[in-house]
């Protein structure tokens, strides 16, 4: 350890800081705000350290790189969570349980996700995806006494837990062939043979149950309906976002750093596991009428398109899955985010009944959430459209024919369930439902902000992508890659 | 002398180890588990891994297997809970096929698979003793060593956050 390990781990330190604060606050006296405020100061100063950290390439050996990839998923993960935590506190004021607990682990699992996307080393890969995990468990069960929390709960645990052993047996046998737990030594010792030993492939095969667990790609995407239907509405954006980019930024890493791009038949079992993650996701989503279940089954959709880019393995491609998180990002949290701000204090409001009419009752919420659905299905204007956009051109530079016809097909088949949704929302009820109560008219302020920025947002990417290509190319500079 | 003693272990392991599948009372089951579990924390010493040896029996037999004995005496499987439900045919075929075709996978993998071989000049005794092990957790691997802690943190936060009753919610 040196001094400026220290300095350059500082976002990560900051969040730990901010957890245990936010216990000792717990246990002198608990107050909500009190929380919140810490949480979102936390936040903001472990961006503002980030930003000090110029992208320049740093090795904190063996375990963590800080790189312009790093940073960059440090810096969406972080923003993420903040938006998170703001959509957060009207969700909780309202509820009757435990509120300040709930931060203590966002905060946490945040942290988990920090460590993943540095780490280049199995151990605190393997950490920092326990530290996600276990965070996660809690939040899901959370509101323990809501109808489908505990079973949500229980699923992911058991679940997570057995995909934890795939993977942990997986490293085992990759360091018994290797002799090595970093990525760049995997590395070097994958230039040292001509072909990929059989143990080998074994291992990385285990792996990628692990991996594909934590990314809900088919055929490891049972889990997402049910969690993202019991898990709180915060709690499912964090899921979407967090939890999935993290483990997408780390899969580049390792495989960019192991260079693991050459070997054709993994590429083989990735491209499947796109084809056949865009295809159950959009048609399985098409019946739906859960909105939490069918925006988890466009999410398993919208992992598999970033997998097309992935599969690209050149730079272009990792630009393309950048912008894509990016863009998904936004979007995921804007969804989310309203179904947070309509959910009261009996259930979530996930039922596409909930919004019937939604425009007539509350234009400005009507108006986000078509924007986020609206990106979602790739509509010119909305980040998702460059995004895909950004994702078609990868997969034509590599010459993946099938991988794009499927991309363009999947995307039709997928507007039919966001129009659907759209159209509902612009109803004219003729019964007048009783409207339903709208608990937090001032509290709602934070959310409403936080709304309107994702709404800005998505739009001004959407129009004027420069700014965010070449932040984008500024970091990936200093990416540590073998292409 | 340390050859004898490996087979006599090994002799003991594989004994055990079959008591407990073969046993019809679980609670002897759980008890001849115990019993593998020390037989294989001998191999451990014989391999001169004493630390592994040592957190074997805590962590296995000792608390894991507790929690293993308490269960079974909570949800009072005996003898007759054991002979009341009467395995099908089928069952036993597909047991013994599913666990044939591990049998199978198991050699086939590791028929071909290179095990790393001692080198007897450059051989480190010390290197299985806690003294090194600690010594290596707190420079090398600090970083990972502090990650632990963190980890140990969040799965106490919310084991005591889930466990609480709801009831006496505010006040701690």
């Amino acid at each position: 350890m040196r001094l400026s390990d220290l300095y350059f781990l500082m976002p990560l330190l900051i969040l730990v800081g901010a957890a245990t604060l936010n216990m000792l606050v717990v246990a002198v006296k608990r107050n909500h705000k009190v929380i919140f405020g810490i949480t979102i100061v936390a936040h903001l100063v472990a961006v503002f350290t980030l930003l000090q950290l110029n992208g320049s390439s740093y090795q904190i050996p063996p375990f963590f790189v800080m790189d312009g990839w790093g940073i960059f998923n440090l810096g969406l993960i972080l923003l993420t969570s903040l938006f998170v935590t703001l959509l957060s506190y009207a969700y909780f004021e309202q509820r009757e349980e435990r509120k300040e607990e709930y931060y203590l682990l966002l905060i946490l699992a945040t942290l988990g996700a920090c460590v993943l996307v540095i780490s280049q080393h199995f151990m605190a890969l393997f950490l920092g995806l326990e530290i996600l995990s276990v965070a996660l468990y809690s939040l899901i069960a959370y509101l323990r006494t809501r109808e489908r929390s505990d079973e949500a709960g229980i699923k992911y645990l058991i679940l997570a837990a057995l995909s934890s052993a795939f993977l942990l047996f997986g490293m085992a046998l990759v360091y018994a062939v290797t002799g090595t737990m970093s990525f760049p030594e995997i590395g070097v010792y994958l230039q040292s043979v001509s072909e990929l030993p059989l143990l080998l492939l074994t291992g990385f095969g285990l792996m990628i149950v692990g991996i594909g667990f934590k990314l809900g790609i088919v055929p490891f995407h049972m889990w997402a309906p049910d969690v993202y239907e019991g898990a709180p509405a915060p709690v499912t954006a964090f899921i979407a976002t967090v939890s999935k980019g993290g483990m997408m930024g780390l899969l580049i890493r390792f495989f960019s750093q192991a260079d693991a791009y050459r070997y054709a038949n993994l590429m083989l079992i990735f491209t499947i596991i796109a084809i056949a993650s865009m295809l159950a996701g959009n048609l399985l989503a098409l019946r739906q009428k859960n909105i939490k279940r069918l925006l988890a089954y466009s999410s398993i959709a919208h992992l598999g398109y970033i997998l097309v880019a992935f599969l690209a393995g050149n730079r272009l491609g990792v630009e393309a899955v950048s912008f894509y998180l990016v863009a998904y990002f936004i979007t995921s949290l804007g969804a989310f985010g309203v179904v947070a701000l309509l959910s009261d204090t009996e259930r979530d409001a996930d039922q596409l009944e909930d919004y019937r009419g939604l425009f007539w009752r509350r234009p400005a919420t009507a108006a986000v959430f078509t924007a986020m659905l609206l990106s979602l299905a790739g509509i010119p204007l909305t980040a998702g459209f460059v995004g895909k956009f950004y994702i078609l051109a990868s997969g034509v530079n590599t010459q993946q024919w099938l991988l794009v016809l499927m991309l363009v097909l999947n995307s039709v088949i997928g507007l039919y369930y966001y129009i659907k949704v759209i159209a509902a929302m612009f109803a004219q009820t003729k019964s007048v439902q009783e409207r339903r109560k709208v608990l937090h008219p001032a509290l709602s302020f934070a959310s409403g902000g936080a709304m309107a920025i994702l709404g800005l947002l998505l739009i001004w990417i959407g129009v004027y992508p420069t700014s965010l290509v070449q932040l984008i190319r500024g970091l990936l500079a200093t990416f540590m890659t073998t292409f | 002398m340390t050859g004898s003693l490996f087979y006599f272990l090994t002799f003991l392991t594989l004994f055990a180890a079959l008591g407990v599948v073969f046993s019809k009372n679980p609670v002897y089951s759980v008890l001849f588990l115990i019993l593998t579990f020390f037989s294989l924390s001998g191999h451990y010493i014989l391999l001169n891994a004493q630390f592994v040896a040592a957190v074997n029996i805590i962590v296995y037999a000792g608390a894991i297997m507790v929690l293993f004995l308490f269960v079974i005496m909570f949800l009072n499987l005996n003898m007759d809970t054991e002979q009341a439900q009467k395995k099908s045919v089928l069952t036993k075929v597909a047991g013994a096929i599913s666990g044939g075709l591990l049998l199978v996978i198991m050699i086939a993998v590791l028929k071909d698979a290179e095990v790393g071989s001692y080198d007897p000049e450059n051989f480190d005794s010390q290197i299985g003793l806690v003294e090194n092990l600690g010594h290596l957790l707190f420079t090398k691997y600090l970083l990972p060593f502090e990650l632990a802690s963190v980890l140990f943190l969040v799965a106490m936060v919310g084991a005591v956050m889930l466990g609480k009753k709801e009831t006496q919610q505010r006040h701690f």
